[in-house]
C-alpha cells in the first residue's frame, strides 16, 4: 500500500471513532426506550434488549408525553409564525433601506447573546402581573423574542443577496413598495424562509431555561415534561427514554434535510 | 428631501416597526425594571418593606459573596476550557472531513446531530451514560481495568460531567463552523505559499490561522457566550451538586430568583453577567478582526 492510501485510511478509521463516540449516546438512548423494566438494573448493563419492549412509548405519551407534544408544538409553531411574519418586512426594511442604519441592526443580534436570566427574572415578575406565566401566550412571546433577531439575521442576509435590478424593474413598472417586497422579493428568498422557519420552530421546541420557568400545571413543554419524569422519585428509564427519542426526531429532520442550511443557520448567518 | 425618499422612509419604519417594538418591549423595558429593582433590597422570602439600598447588593456580592465568586470563577474557567477543548477538537473533525470529498455529504448529517437535539435530552443521556452503577461508560471502563468514579456524585467529577455532555454536544458545531471556514481558503493562496516553502506549522500559522480564524472567530464567540450561560445541563445533571460544586453562575442566579426568592440580589447578578458576556464579545471581536486584518 502507498503512503497516501495508508493516511486515507487512518483518516476513515478517525472518522469512524467519531461518529461512534457521537452517536452512541443516540443509540444508548434508542435501546433503553426498548428495554423492559428489569434490564436498566444489571451489571453489566443490557447493551441490546433481547425482547424489544414497544410499552414505553404509549405508556410514555400516556404519562404527560402526548401533552408535552401537543403543548410544544403549538408553542414552536406560533412563535416560528410570528418570528416569519414580522421579521420578514423588517429584514427587507433593514437590507434594502438601512433603517436605522448599522446600530438597529447590531442592537437586533445583541438581543440573541443575551443572557437569558437576566431577561427572565423581570419578565417572571411582569408576566405573574399580567397573568402570563403558565399560559401559552407567555411562553410564545419569549421565544418570539429569542426567534425575532435570529430571523431578521438570517432574511437580512438572503434578501442581500437579491439582484436589485427585478425590483428596480419592477419599481419603474408603477408598482408599490409593499407590492414589490410581497410580489418580488418574498418570493425569491422562499428558501431563507424555509431555513427560518425550521430554525425558529426547533430553537423554541428545544428550549428548556424559559420553559421550566414560565410553564406550569397548565402548559408543558416536552423538555420540561423530561425534566420532571428525571427529577422523580421513581425514574422511568425505559419512558423517558422512549418521550426523549420522540422530542429529538424534528431536529433529526433538520440534520439529515437541512444540512447545507446548518451552518448558516447555526452562526446566525455569519458563515454561509 | 423629495417626496419619493419621504415615502421610502416612512414604508421602512412601517415595516421594521412592528418587530422593533416587540423586541424592545420584551428587553429594554424588563432589563430597566430589574435594573433598578437590583438598588433595592426587594425579597419574598422575609416580609420587609422594599428599600432603595444602592449599591450594597453589587458591594456585597464582589466582596463579600464566596459563594457568587467561585461560581464566577468555575463558570469561567468552564468557558476558556470549553472553547478551547471544543475548539481543537472541532478543527481536528473539521481536518478529517476537509480530506474526504466523496462521502462528506453523507457523513455530515450523523455528525451534526448532537448539536441540534434538545440540550434536556443530552442531559438524560448523560445521567445514564454516567449512571456508576449501570451505566455503559464505567461498563468499558471496567472492561479496560479502571474502576469509574461515581460521576455525577462526587464534587471531583460532577463538573467534569457536565463538561463532557457540553463538549459532545457542541464540538460538531464548531467542526462545521471550521470546515466551511477551512473549506473559504482561497486555492491559489495556499498554492503560492507552498511554493514559497512554506509548510507544517508555517504554513498553519501564516497562512490558515489568519484565514480561517475571523471566519471560524463567529462560531468561537457564540460557543463561548452559551458557554458562559449554561444551565439546562447544570439543571438535569448535577442541579448544580454535590454540595455546589457545579454550580454555573447562571444557575446560582436561577436558585438566588426562583429558589431562594431573592429577586434583588438576582438581578444584581444578572447585570454583572450582561457586563461580562458584553467585554467578552467586544474584545473577542477585537482580538478577531485585528488578526483578520494582517
Amino acid at each position: 500500500m502507498s503512503k497516501r492510501s495508508v493516511i486515507d485510511l487512518l483518516k476513515w478509521l478517525a472518522i469512524f471513532a467519531v461518529l461512534i463516540v457521537l452517536l452512541f449516546p443516540i443509540f444508548w438512548i434508542i435501546a433503553s426506550s426498548l428495554k423492559a423494566r428489569g434490564e436498566f438494573f444489571t451489571r453489566p448493563p443490557v447493551w441490546v434488549p433481547a425482547n424489544p419492549d414497544w410499552l414505553n412509548y404509549p405508556d410514555s405519551l400516556r404519562r404527560g408525553g402526548m401533552k408535552g407534544l401537543i403543548d410544544s408544538f403549538t408553542i414552536a409553531f406560533f412563535s416560528m409564525a410570528i418570528s416569519v411574519v414580522l421579521g420578514a418586512p423588517a429584514a427587507y426594511a433593514i437590507a434594502r433601506f438601512q433603517v436605522g442604519k448599522k446600530n438597529l441592526a447590531f442592537w437586533i443580534l445583541s438581543i440573541r447573546m443575551f443572557p437569558p436570566i437576566a431577561t427572565i427574572l423581570p419578565l417572571f415578575v411582569i408576566f405573574r402581573f399580567v397573568g402570563l406565566v403558565d399560559s401559552y401566550a407567555g411562553l410564545v412571546l419569549c421565544y418570539t423574542v429569542f426567534n425575532l433577531p435570529f430571523a431578521i439575521w438570517i432574511l437580512k442576509g438572503f434578501i442581500e443577496e437579491l439582484p436589485r435590478e427585478i425590483e428596480e424593474a419592477a419599481k419603474v413598472d408603477g408598482a408599490t413598495r409593499f407590492q414589490i417586497f410581497r410580489n418580488i422579493a418574498l418570493p425569491l428568498t422562499a428558501p431563507g424562509l424555509v431555513v427560518v422557519a425550521l430554525f425558529t420552530f426547533i430553537f423554541a421546541w428545544n428550549d428548556f431555561a424559559y420553559a421550566v420557568i414560565f410553564s406550569g400545571s397548565n402548559v408543558t413543554p416536552l423538555p420540561v415534561v423530561i425534566a420532571q419524569f428525571a427529577g422523580g422519585h421513581e425514574i422511568l428509564w425505559g419512558q423517558i427514554s422512549a418521550i426523549a427519542l420522540i422530542a429529538i426526531l424534528p431536529a433529526l429532520v433538520l440534520a439529515t434535510f437541512l444540512q447545507k442550511y446548518l451552518t448558516r443557520g447555526l452562526t446566525m448567518g455569519a458563515v454561509k | 428631501m423629495d417626496r419619493s425618499q419621504h415615502h421610502e422612509r416612512t414604508f421602512a419604519r412601517l415595516m421594521v416597526g412592528p418587530a422593533v417594538a416587540l423586541l424592545f418591549l420584551m428587553t429594554i423595558g424588563p432589563l430597566l425594571f430589574s435594573l433598578v429593582v437590583s438598588f433595592t433590597n426587594l425579597q419574598f422570602s422575609t416580609p420587609q418593606p422594599m428599600r432603595w439600598v444602592g449599591l450594597d447588593n453589587y458591594l456585597t456580592l464582589l466582596f463579600n459573596d464566596s459563594r457568587f465568586l467561585t461560581a464566577l470563577g468555575r463558570t469561567l474557567g468552564f468557558v476558556l476550557a470549553g472553547v478551547a477543548v471544543q475548539t481543537l477538537f472541532g478543527y481536528f473533525i473539521a481536518w478529517l472531513l476537509l480530506h474526504v470529498n466523496r462521502f462528506r455529504a453523507f457523513v455530515l448529517g450523523p455528525i451534526l446531530i448532537p448539536s441540534v437535539i434538545s440540550s434536556v435530552v443530552a442531559g438524560w443521556q448523560g445521567r445514564m451514560i454516567f449512571n456508576a452503577s449501570y451505566g455503559p461508560l464505567n461498563d468499558v471502563l471496567a472492561h479496560v481495568g479502571v474502576k469509574g468514579p461515581a460521576w455525577l456524585a462526587l464534587p471531583q467529577t460532577a463538573l467534569l460531567s457536565v463538561f463532557i455532555t457540553d463538549t459532545w454536544q457542541w464540538t460538531p458545531f464548531l467542526a462545521l463552523v471550521i470546515l466551511a471556514a477551512l473549506q473559504s481558503q482561497p486555492q491559489e493562496l495556499l498554492e503560492a505559499a507552498r511554493l514559497d516553502g512554506a509548510h507544517g506549522w508555517s504554513m498553519f500559522r501564516r497562512i490558515t490561522l489568519p484565514l480561517v480564524l475571523p471566519v471560524a472567530g463567529v462560531g468561537i464567540l457564540l460557543r463561548g457566550v452559551d458557554l458562559f450561560k449554561t444551565f439546562d445541563l447544570v439543571y438535569i445533571l448535577t442541579q448544580g451538586g454535590p454540595g455546589n460544586s457545579s454550580e454555573t453562575l447562571t444557575f446560582l442566579t436561577y436558585l438566588q430568583g426562583f429558589k431562594f426568592f431573592n429577586p434583588s440580589y438576582a438581578s444584581a447578578m444578572s447585570f454583572i453577567q450582561l457586563l461580562l458576556v458584553t467585554i467578552m464579545a467586544k474584545s473577542y471581536l477585537g482580538l478577531v478582526n485585528r488578526r483578520g486584518a494582517h
